[in-house]
């Protein structure tokens, strides 16, 4: 035995600073990383004392890119700019654009987007429930989302031909009618949903583990939340009942009669419940939307879409996404190209700025459940 | 009885025994966690119950040193391709990369961005392309079945031509990732 | 407090500053780059609480940049962009990190996209590019697609050749 360390002498190793402390590149090769994104934390044994943001691996200049194309053109870019909800992307940049033309569109396509629009959040909120459960290591979870999720996109596809990048809402409308029989079966894919949610309520919230693992991760305040820039579901599992739709409303909102969930305490399990009842309440939500659309017009005329021209001037719309306040500012100069389009991911508060608050003092072991109870997204910010 | 036949580590090392490996290998293929961009959004739905990668002998792997598949799913900035190629240079022999939707092509719909590389095979070796943005579930498994035909006949060999032409390919990797001159030439004005 | 008081407010406090309502819910204001961070410390006091993003503009014709700063109450429902008028030779405006922490990764950005300098942020390091020796990219005199093709092969012609030169030997 004497060509082994004593045991003694090993956990003298670990008084040692240099043995303990140490970088630590948290991403973007790690299955707990969300989409292609890193931190790099200074580690002291398994605690983080300091937090780099190491963003940019999804940048792809989309603003540089925006003002290259024509302004239909860029509708082909804009969904990619958010993988997970992508509608929101084209509501906010074609509202946006309406503002600056100071055009109204048809109610039946107000209708028509806040549907897609919610049905997207649907598809995103599963996606962020699967993969809280999964970095728990709850797979199960996960596997149940993405079936629900897949459901929803089936219906995608039926209406715009496309599971994930839409390209269907349209400056002046969306891009084509409701088909025959979409209404009726995407109530019965609505009614499959919410049959689900007590099973899945049973496997997240019925569960010792979750509740242990998830409460007091990022304790947040509604003041932190508002000075630090936070929104959507994270915000209001703070006690704020702020909620785009409801301050600010675009589309078919004004016209539905919804509440907004909400729920106080502020650390990831209220996270998780907010999310939880944001889904249910997204439900309602579409089912209403579907059975008050109106007869009409899916879109106004606009004319020649390769000489769409938009009058000088600047706006800011903003769409309410599953991650909260999404939002484009548009500079046209009255070309057939904006002038500068900016966007306002919802993520970038809480994932460059807020984390320096957060993590240092954490586990490793949380940053992936931290990530995932805030809906980081990393190709919101990145660009 | 006849004589039992015996193969010994020095056989398997001179490649006499290729044809068998290669048709175990083809057979249980793990494919490397990387989301390097977009195409990732249609993995879960692959990997999970409706379309289950699982049954033809994929699963994912959470490191480079255990991954038989670096799948890139969709466009590479230069700053995600200096992580590819480090992961693609830390994965053991032998090894197999697929392109994932039109990005590593040619670039894609960011064929004009600054900040996106166009063609993914001036950097590493590519075996198969999954066209398509995004490429649908069903598309990934047929690339992913066509890649297991490729690897039992001995046909994807991405990963020697990747160590016979080293240097052309860290020539182009180098150009990109350690510049020292400004492209365009006109340069950063001194703040 | 209704869209009429607050821009009564505005003007009230800072004399130099223009502010008229548009669309809704929305008021338009451009205040001299010198009172920037006053102005925007006021808004914050005024309960405008929320930074919805900072970002900025090159109007490189008149050789000037604009920061545009978009400010949201939670508390009014009203929505306020705020435009800021720099040189563009010399750009340099003064930070408003301080204020909200986000402000600061914003800047950032800005700087990296546009080299305007904030005085008084902590980090004006490199965020999303890497190693890049150009001009800013999102400054309307940088060519992002002749950038493309000379950094990363021209889309046309270079497939072709890229399998060619790679010599395949079969062993």
């Amino acid at each position: 035995m004497d060509s082994m360390m004593a045991f003694s002498e090993l956990t003298e190793l670990t008084r040692n600073d240099k043995y303990v402390q140490y970088e630590l590149f948290f991403g973007p090769n790690f299955p707990g990383m969300h989409g292609n994104f890193g931190y790099i934390l200074d580690v002291a044994g398994s605690t983080i004392t300091k937090v780099r943001p190491n963003p940019g691996l999804l940048h792809r200049g989309f603003e540089k890119l925006m003002e290259q194309k024509l302004w239909l053109q860029n509708l082909s870019l804009i969904p990619r700019i958010c993988v997970p909800d992508p509608d929101p992307n084209e509501v906010a940049y074609c509202s946006a654009v309406e503002k600056i033309m100071g055009i109204d569109i048809p109610e039946r396509a107000k209708f028509i987007r806040t549907i897609t629009l919610e049905l997207s959040r649907i598809t995103s909120l599963l996606m962020g429930m699967g993969a809280l459960g999964a970095m728990m290591g709850h797979y199960t979870v996960m596997y149940r989302m993405m079936q629900d999720r897949d459901r929803v996109l089936d219906m995608f596809e039926w209406l715009t031909g496309a599971r994930v990048y839409h390209i269907y809402n349209t400056i002046g409308g969306v891009s084509r009618d409701l088909p025959e029989g979409w209404i009726e079966k995407t109530e019965a894919v609505l009614d499959e949903l919410e049959g689900n949610i007590p099973e899945w309520d049973k496997l997240l919230f019925d569960n010792p583990v979750i509740h242990t693992r998830l409460t007091g991760i990022g304790p947040l305040t509604e003041e932190e939340a508002v000075q630090y820039g936070i929104v959507g579901p994270s915000l209001r599992a703070s006690g704020s009942t702020a909620d785009v739709r409801k301050d600010d409303p675009y589309a078919a909102y004004p016209y539905l009669d919804f509440e907004i969930p909400r729920t106080g305490g502020g650390d990831a399990l209220n996270r998780a419940i907010q999310v939880r009842l944001e889904f249910a309440e997204s439900i309602k939500l579409v089912k209403k939307a579907l059975h008050m659309i109106p007869e009409g017009d899916f879109k106004i005329k606009l004319g020649n879409s390769l000489k769409l021209i938009v009058p000088k001037g600047d706006a800011y719309a903003r769409v309410e996404s599953s991650k909260g306040e999404y939002g484009y500012y548009i500079v046209s100069n009255g070309g057939v190209k904006p002038y500068r389009v900016s966007v306002r991911g919802p993520s970038l508060p809480g994932g460059l700025a807020l984390c320096h608050k957060h993590l240092p003092g954490m586990l490793i072991d949380d940053v992936a459940i931290w990530m995932a109870s805030f809906a980081v997204c990393p190709p919101d910010f990145d660009r | 009885m006849s004589e039992m036949l015996t193969v010994s580590r020095q056989d398997i090392m001179d490649g006499r025994y290729e044809r068998v490996l290669d048709w175990f290998r083809s057979r249980s293929m793990w494919m490397l966690y990387y989301c390097t961009g977009c195409g990732a959004i249609e993995l879960p739905p692959t990997m999970t119950s409706r379309f289950d990668m699982e049954r033809f002998g994929i699963g994912p792997m959470a490191t480079p040193r255990q991954a038989d598949i670096l799948l890139i799913t969709g466009y590479i900035s230069v700053k995600t391709l200096k992580r590819v190629v480090r992961t693609y240079d830390q994965m053991p022999e032998p090894k197999w990369v697929v392109g994932f939707g039109s990005c590593p092509i040619n670039g894609g719909i960011y064929w004009n961005s600054y900040a996106t590389i166009n063609h993914l095979e001036k950097y590493i070796p590519i075996d198969l392309s999954i066209a398509g943005c995004m490429p649908r579930p069903q598309a990934v498994l047929s690339g992913l079945t066509r890649l297991m035909e490729q690897v039992k006949k001995g046909e994807a060999v991405g990963y020697k031509k990747y160590k016979m032409n080293y240097d052309w390919y860290k020539k182009n990797q180098d150009e990109v990732l350690y510049r020292t001159e400004p492209v365009l030439g006109g340069s950063h004005e001194a703040e | 407090m209704k869209r009429n008081e607050i821009m009564e407010k505005i003007k009230a406090g800072f004399p130099g500053a223009d502010a008229e309502p548009r669309f809704s819910n929305q008021i338009h204001a451009a205040v001299p780059a010198a009172q920037i961070t006053g102005f925007i410390t006021y808004l914050k006091q005024m309960d405008f609480k929320h930074l919805v993003n900072i970002t900025c503009v090159d109007w490189i014709e008149e050789n000037q940049f604009e920061v545009v700063y978009n400010v949201w109450s939670y508390e009014h429902h009203i929505h306020i962009t705020v435009k800021s008028v720099i040189d563009r030779t010399k750009p340099e405006l003064q930070s408003i990190s301080s204020l909200w922490p986000a402000a600061q990764v914003y800047e950032q950005e800005i700087h990296e996209m546009f080299g305007v300098v904030f005085l008084g942020n902590p980090d004006l390091g490199p965020l999303f590019l890497h190693n890049w020796l150009d001009l800013p990219p999102l400054r309307k005199d940088f060519n992002a697609e002749e950038y493309s093709g000379a950094a990363y092969g021209f889309v046309e012609t270079d497939t072709a050749e890229a399998t060619c030169i790679v010599p395949m030997e079969e062993n």
